[in-house]
């Protein structure tokens, strides 16, 4: 049995109590005893007192020792009494070792005839020890009898406590605790409690228990419509093609969905948990990225713009459309949300469009327009550079004995052979026809000597016609115009190159294949 | 120890008429001309032998079946006379003598203390003559 339990503390406690007001009511018996018995002592006294006292009188009435003795022996034989003596004027006879003390009673004796006269005293002394003993014994008797009452009450206490209260409190207690609470279970009343504080108690516990129970079910029911929220937003959040990631203003990232990670795989870079703030460490221009957001932040707007990513497989460019926005939480927390869209395949697109746009199909060299552009933009941010314009000689003829398809092929060849005989600074187009365009920023007269003759002795090297089994070499003529060199616009550079390739042509010299532009207005110099 | 006698309050209530009270007397020779009631008492019921003056003393006593002998205890200690005897029975029983002489009539009483002087006796006023000489009145 638990030494804690109610029974036990119960029983404890009656027990002790029992035992205490027991002694107490032992002492207080025991005093009030001993005074009953002291009172009672001195009662008998007075009585055998009055019963010798006839006698007594007549014996110091007479003054006659023999009487007196025989009262006092009489006396003394009782046990309540010590000792006894009866005084007269002229007799004085007491029993042996009589003393007279504190507690010795004293007794007028008067003439047996004439009550008014006082013929003698006569003195007892009570025995103290035998009332005492007796006392004692009384006492004793009395503390067993209240023992046993004492135990017996306390037996009868603890079984009624046991039945009435504590059992039926134990078993609540049980039954309570066995309880889960929000289920249906509830504490059974005990028997015969229907009514009583313990019922009243046992039922505000169902009340709680009911109230609990109904809490509960509010709870799962709300729970499980979260659940369901959260179910569809993850599905939604999951399944969305455009990665999104919620990211700490520091980088941490704190969600992302399936989309992300396959991005990060798709470039070849290892999950980790921060790329920096808004994932720019993932962003090739991160640059432009941090302008955009920070822009964008400033104005309390959500950032856009299309931005490639830095792929570690260089196979794979990749280009999203990044909308980042910055979200306060209730509780003033800022978190980033940063949502890509993979535009990688419509820039693919703009770019062959572009290229189309741009480049020649068949040398894929610039076309003109996009040299015209490329020229008015050196133009534009006053770079020095210089035009070359060269034109195949013998061309036509070519074209027309072998046909217009080794036409093409020579053209592809020349357009090779010129790209590796130039910088990567150069622009190299195709004007048109058999025309190209050469633009040589930052040069010297000399260096466009050197480039010149390089171009032609690796456009003269003999070209290998397959379909006529016959080696053909093309040379050309080159003029050459200077920017700025007092030239305004594309068209005065692209007159004057013209002019010098022109003038080259006509003098048919085999050994002359280039000319600058000014040496027009002034041949000495050149 | 066991004594049944109770001594009861001492009252000289006495039926007899003021004509025929009791009166001690004594033979008019003895120097004894007056007693009180204890000097009576003491005589009679044996604590002392002798008159007040040392003389010894003679009680004179009547048999029992004289009524003024009744009358007299009643006057004297008021006591009835089963009491008077039984006191007499518990001294005889301690071995007390009562030296006393009985007579069986007053007038016998009268002649007894006629003849000695140390005589002491009661007798009904009635019956005194001019030899004898009261020494208490148990008037009321």
């Amino acid at each position: 049995m638990n030494k804690n339990g109610l029974v036990i503390r119960l029983a404890i406690v009656i027990v002790f109590a029992a035992s205490i007001v027991g002694f107490i009511a032992g002492q207080v018996f025991f005093r009030i005893t001993y005074l009953n018995e002291m009172e009672l002592g001195n009662k008998e006294i007075y009585q055998l007192t009055k019963t010798v006292s006839s006698t007594a009188s007549i014996a110091t009435y007479l003054e006659d020792k023999d009487i007196a003795t025989e009262v006092v022996n009489g006396l003394i034989t009782n046990d309540i009494i010590r000792g006894a003596a009866i005084v007269t004027d002229s007799i004085n006879i007491g029993s042996t070792g009589f003393i007279s003390n504190q507690n010795t009673l004293h007794f007028d004796l008067h003439s047996p005839f004439e009550q008014e006269k006082k013929m003698g005293t006569l003195s007892i002394s009570p025995n103290l020890d035998y009332i005492e003993t007796r006392a004692d014994k009384i006492g004793y008797d009395n503390a067993i009898a209240l023992t046993a009452e004492a135990a017996a009450i306390t037996v009868i206490t603890l079984v009624i406590a046991y039945v009435v209260i504590t059992n039926p409190i134990i078993a609540t207690a049980r039954s309570l605790h066995k309880i889960i609470p929000g289920t249906s279970e509830r504490v059974v009343i005990p028997e015969y409690h229907n009514e009583s504080e313990l019922g009243t108690l046992v039922k505000d516990i169902n009340k709680l228990l009911d109230k609990t129970e109904q809490q509960l079910a509010r709870e799962r029911n709300l729970r499980n419509e979260v659940e369901l929220l959260e179910k569809r937003f993850r599905m939604l959040f999951e399944n969305s093609t455009a990665p999104i990631v919620l990211t700490e203003p520091q980088g941490n990232i704190l969600l992302y969905n399936k989309a992300f990670s396959s991005l990060v795989k798709e470039m070849a870079i290892p999950l980790k948990q921060s790329y920096g703030p808004y994932l720019i460490q993932l962003f090739a221009d991160p640059k432009r990225l941090e302008n955009t957001v920070q822009q964008a932040f400033v104005n309390d707007e959500t950032a856009t713009g299309e931005f490639k990513l830095c792929s570690k497989d260089k196979s794979k460019t990749l280009w999203v459309q990044a909308v980042i926005t910055s979200t306060l939480t209730t509780d003033y927390k800022e978190y980033y949300q940063v949502t890509l869209h993979d535009i990688s395949k419509r820039k693919k697109q703009l770019e062959l469009l572009n290229y189309k746009a741009n480049y020649d199909t068949l040398t894929q060299l610039l076309n003109r327009q996009a040299v015209e552009t490329a020229i008015q933009s050196f133009i534009d941010n006053d770079t020095h550079f210089a035009l070359i314009l060269m034109d195949l000689n013998d061309f036509k003829p070519i074209n027309d004995i072998y046909g217009h398809q080794c036409g093409d092929e020579i053209l592809v060849h020349v357009a090779g052979q010129l790209k590796t005989g130039l910088r990567k600074c150069d622009l190299l187009s195709r004007w048109g026809g058999d025309e190209f365009v050469i633009i040589l920023p930052n040069v010297s007269k000399k260096d466009i000597e050197l480039v010149a003759q390089k171009l032609i002795q690796k456009i003269r090297k003999p070209f290998y016609l397959n379909e006529h089994d016959k080696s053909v070499s093309v040379t050309a003529c080159m003029g050459v115009s200077f920017y700025p060199k007092g030239h305004k616009s594309l068209h005065d550079l692209v007159k004057s190159a013209d002019q010098a390739m022109y003038s080259v042509k006509k003098e048919k010299d085999p050994e002359l294949y280039l000319r600058f532009f000014d040496y027009l207005n002034n041949p000495d110099r050149s | 120890m066991l004594l049944l006698i109770a001594p009861y309050a001492f009252t000289q209530a006495t039926q007899a008429s003021a004509n025929d009270d009791i009166v001690v007397v004594v033979n008019n020779k003895n120097p004894v001309d007056k007693m009180t009631r204890s000097e009576v008492i003491d005589l009679f019921m044996g604590k002392y032998v002798a008159f007040p003056d040392g003389n010894s003393a003679i009680p004179v006593e009547l048999s029992n079946e004289v009524t003024t002998k009744e009358k007299f205890y009643k006057a004297l200690v008021n006591m009835p006379l089963s009491r008077i005897n039984a006191y007499w029975s518990r001294l005889r029983f301690t071995g007390r003598k009562r030296t006393v002489t009985i007579q069986a009539s007053e007038d016998n009483v009268v002649q007894y203390i006629n003849k000695t002087q140390s005589a002491i006796g009661y007798i009904r006023r009635s019956k005194l003559n001019k030899n004898l000489k009261v020494v208490f009145e148990l008037n009321e």
